[in-house]
């Protein structure tokens, strides 16, 4: 036994002491040895496998215990009889190892990515009411905001949120039982439960929690059962005063096909709202992040991504991994040029996204010198209606907007005479090449 | 071969040798039971190559010979049969014809060859103990088995034959039960063995109350000669743990207690213990003991008993099942509960050399 193991070993025995008695200590644990420790498991020698029958029968619980007082985390504990021989000791902690493993999933850290901590998160504007929302759930659960909602758009930090709860209560205290799972997952396990007929189990496992946290839970809509399933839930977490917290892509108000009373139920903590970030919040979360993978760039290539990639932070996460990766496995120099050739999937992507009606038909009506006014008007003089036609066949392909909602942007007009333009621009760009290389154009200059 | 005998005879010969016969089976001459006809008996043997049987019965043998019949199909027949005068008739094909009264059944069999001949014991290692003996001490001690496959070595009955007596311990990790049966042992038969748990069982059903049982060990094969039938077992490999170990050191108070009167109330607080929690707390107070259980949501339940008790007051909480386990097996009218304190495990004894070591549960306050 090193001195390593011998300390160890010696602030583990104070730490089990007052949870076993003395006759106990004395019998079983004084002839224990330490015999390694890793990073996961901690190996204990035994003069003879009585020791580790009796031990694990009997006083698993204050051995793990102490080790959770005296290392501040759970490891995995084998043990290494004297007696046995090394191969029934391997298939023993094997069959061990894989009933812990089995264990261990349901209850503590399972699915918490270690990287989404409230250190990690970059504070701006857009995300302060969540982010302190979020804090004060994780400080004091069931306490303060239950249920807590966040929603926002993809990529703006609902996950992370959720998961630095998750992990801010588990490192707070370490038996708190934490179920982190998406709304999806919960739907599977439900539909399996009942296959399986092992609902008092999946209500058991859901209904212990301290701390729920179910992600996208907009996936709910329209699996009624489900929703019945986890509206009890809910209601016994939240009479148990126990901590929900649930994320979602719009308010909850706004998912359709949920039932009223699970809608309600979402509305009666705190809703907290998740921004797009601003461009200074996303010059600090690029500084961050680059920071964090350990990579230099110019204060312009951090500015230029800022500027350029507004919607979504993954994608901004992505574009500087992307520029950076570039960076060093070219060697070359980043210009400008260089950076928007490498990202342009990505920065087209983003210009789509943010193209607006209004934008298009500004540009149309520039283009084809009519006046803006004219885009909406009544009037349909060939010079105004083939300008409005190209516009809203634009607005078909460049925005999201329906049928419906380009045909009101342009003057309260019909879907069918918006579908009639996308038509008609569609085949004089097959027939006239001049037409096509107008519209094309036109189509460049909006998402530069 | 061909036999007649009673029904009753048959029925007996059959019931001792076919619970050995295993039901699922790779290899078909398993699930049979060999006859071997000759001198007014019938040797009926089984196996399913780690436990063997070998018992007989009388019967009026016409021709000798021997054959294999399926085990289970024969018992089953020979139960329904109406009279009471059985004829067995197998021809060169072992072909089994089975006359009594009106009834006749054809079933066919595998030849005697094919079956698994029982190990033989050479230089082994003898002891006689009085068939009571022994069976009081596995009834004492069988239940504490660990059924838990991962510990192998606890998956038996440890018998260690040393200085003049036979132990007997049983331990599943949580609970241990021991017995010492006085005996004379030559140093040179001196001997530590695991006995799987199917042998002990079946041991247990063949033991009577008369007689003794010769104890044969060799070549990591144990036999047990009641006389008449014979129990042949594969000894589990490996040493058994250091069970002394286990045993706590002096008790700081003893309660004496009617068994059965104990046993009653244990079973009856015990309906309310929780399945999760599954603890029974024992209250000792001067010359009384509250025996309580409580599950949240369930309910409660309370029984008070008066006891010879001087010590001082404190609680310590059971698992019900594992506390009456020895009370069902054991006779003696009276039980020593020995104590140390609440976290230290309770031992219980009677007069005669018998030991159960039981660990507390903690109680939740």
């Amino acid at each position: 036994m090193d001195e390593k193991c011998t300390q160890l070993w010696q602030k583990l025995s104070a730490a089990l002491k007052p949870h076993v008695s003395a006759d106990t200590f004395k019998r079983w644990f004084s002839a224990v040895e330490l015999a390694g420790v890793t990073a996961k498991t901690l190996s204990f020698r035994v003069p003879n496998n009585i020791y580790q029958y009796w031990i694990e029968s009997n006083h698993m619980a204050a051995l793990e215990g102490a080790v959770l007082t005296a290392l501040g985390e759970p490891r995995e504990i084998k043990f290494i009889s004297s007696e046995t021989p090394v191969e029934t000791n391997a298939a023993i902690s094997a069959v061990k190892e894989s009933e812990s493993s089995r264990d261990a999933k349901p209850s503590s850290s399972f699915g918490l990515n270690p990287r989404n901590t409230f250190e990690s998160f970059v504070i701006g504007p857009n995300n302060e009411i969540a982010h302190a929302a979020s804090l004060a759930v994780a400080q004091a659960p069931a306490r303060t905001y239950n249920p807590l909602f966040i929603y926002g758009g993809v990529g703006l930090g609902k996950t992370h949120l959720m998961q630095a709860i998750g992990q801010y209560v588990i490192a707070k205290k370490k038996n708190t039982k934490v179920i982190y799972l998406s709304s999806e997952l919960f739907i599977n396990e439900f539909i399996d439960a009942i296959q399986h007929n092992n609902l008092v189990k999946f209500r058991k496992r859901y209904r212990q929690a301290d701390l729920l946290c179910i992600d996208d839970i907009q996936f709910l809509a329209g699996k009624e059962r489900s929703q019945e399933e986890f509206f009890h839930t809910f209601n016994t977490l939240f009479d148990g005063h126990k901590q929900i917290v649930l994320s979602c892509d719009r308010p909850a108000s706004e998912i359709a096909n949920l039932e009223h009373r699970l809608v309600s139920r979402f509305e009666w903590g705190l809703t907290a709202e998740l921004q797009p970030p601003a461009i200074e919040t996303r010059l600090a979360i690029l500084r961050k992040k680059a920071r964090g993978m350990q990579i230099k760039l110019p204060d312009e290539i951090f500015e230029f991504l800022a500027n350029r990639i507004r919607s979504n932070v993954r994608r901004l996460e992505g574009a500087l991994m992307r520029v950076a990766s570039f960076a060093s496995l070219s060697g070359k120099e980043l210009t400008r040029e260089v950076i928007e050739h490498l990202l342009k999937d990505i920065l087209q992507e983003e210009a789509r996204t943010s193209i607006t009606i209004e934008q298009i038909q500004r540009k149309v009506a520039e283009h084809f010198d009519v006046r803006l006014a004219d885009m909406t008007s009544k009037r349909r003089p060939a010079s105004i209606a083939f300008p409005r036609q190209v516009a809203m066949y634009l607005a078909r392909e460049l925005t999201k907007s329906s049928l419906n909602e380009i045909g009101d942007a342009f003057g309260g007009r019909d879907h069918g005479t918006v579908l009639h333009a996308c038509k008609l621009v569609k085949r004089r760009m097959t027939e006239q090449d001049n037409i096509r290389q107008t519209i094309s154009f036109i189509d460049s200059s909006l998402q530069r | 071969m061909k036999f007649s005998a009673t029904k009753e005879k048959l029925l007996e010969g059959l019931q001792q040798v076919q619970n050995v016969v295993s039901t699922r089976t790779t290899l078909p001459i398993l699930s049979n039971v060999l006859l071997q006809a000759s001198d007014g008996a019938v040797h009926l043997t089984t196996t399913d190559l780690d436990v063997g049987v070998r018992g007989s019965f009388e019967a009026d043998v016409e021709k000798e010979g021997a054959t294999t019949l399926p085990a289970r199909r024969l018992f089953n027949i020979v139960r329904e049969l109406p009279a009471s005068e059985i004829q067995i008739d197998v021809d060169g094909k072992n072909a089994a014809s089975i006359r009594s009264g009106q009834s006749f059944f054809k079933i066919l069999g595998l030849p005697e060859e094919e079956f698994p001949p029982l190990p033989k014991f050479e230089d082994a290692k003898v002891v006689t103990i009085r068939q009571k003996d022994l069976r009081d001490g596995l009834k004492k001690t069988s239940y504490a088995i660990s059924t838990d496959e991962t510990r192998y070595v606890l998956n038996g009955l440890l018998f260690s034959f040393k200085e003049n007596k036979l132990t007997l311990v049983a331990t599943d990790g949580r609970r241990l039960a021991m017995v010492d049966i006085e005996l004379e042992i030559p140093r040179s038969q001196e001997t530590d063995i695991i006995v799987p748990t199917k042998a002990v069982t079946e041991l247990q059903r063949l033991l009577t109350d008369d007689g003794d049982v010769k104890v044969s060990v060799a070549n990591g094969q144990i036999a047990f000669d009641l006389n008449k039938t014979l129990l042949v077992s594969k000894l589990i490999e490996g040493n058994y743990p250091n069970y002394k170990q286990v045993i706590p050191g002096e008790a700081k108070e003893r309660v004496t207690l009617e068994r059965e009167t104990f046993l009653n109330s244990l079973r009856r607080v015990s309906l309310l213990a929780s399945e999760k929690s599954n603890s029974i707390k024992l209250s000792f107070g001067k010359n009384n003991i509250d025996i309580t259980a409580n599950t949240p949501e369930v309910g409660e339940a309370k029984e008070s008993l008066a006891v010879q008790y001087k010590g001082r007051d404190f609680s310590i909480a059971f698992n019900p099942e594992f506390m009456m386990a020895p009370l069902r097996n054991l006779t003696e009218d009276e039980v020593f509960l020995d104590l140390i304190d609440e976290m230290s495990p309770g031992v219980l004894k009677i007069q005669t050399p018998f030991l159960y070591v039981l660990m507390p549960m903690r109680i939740s306050s």
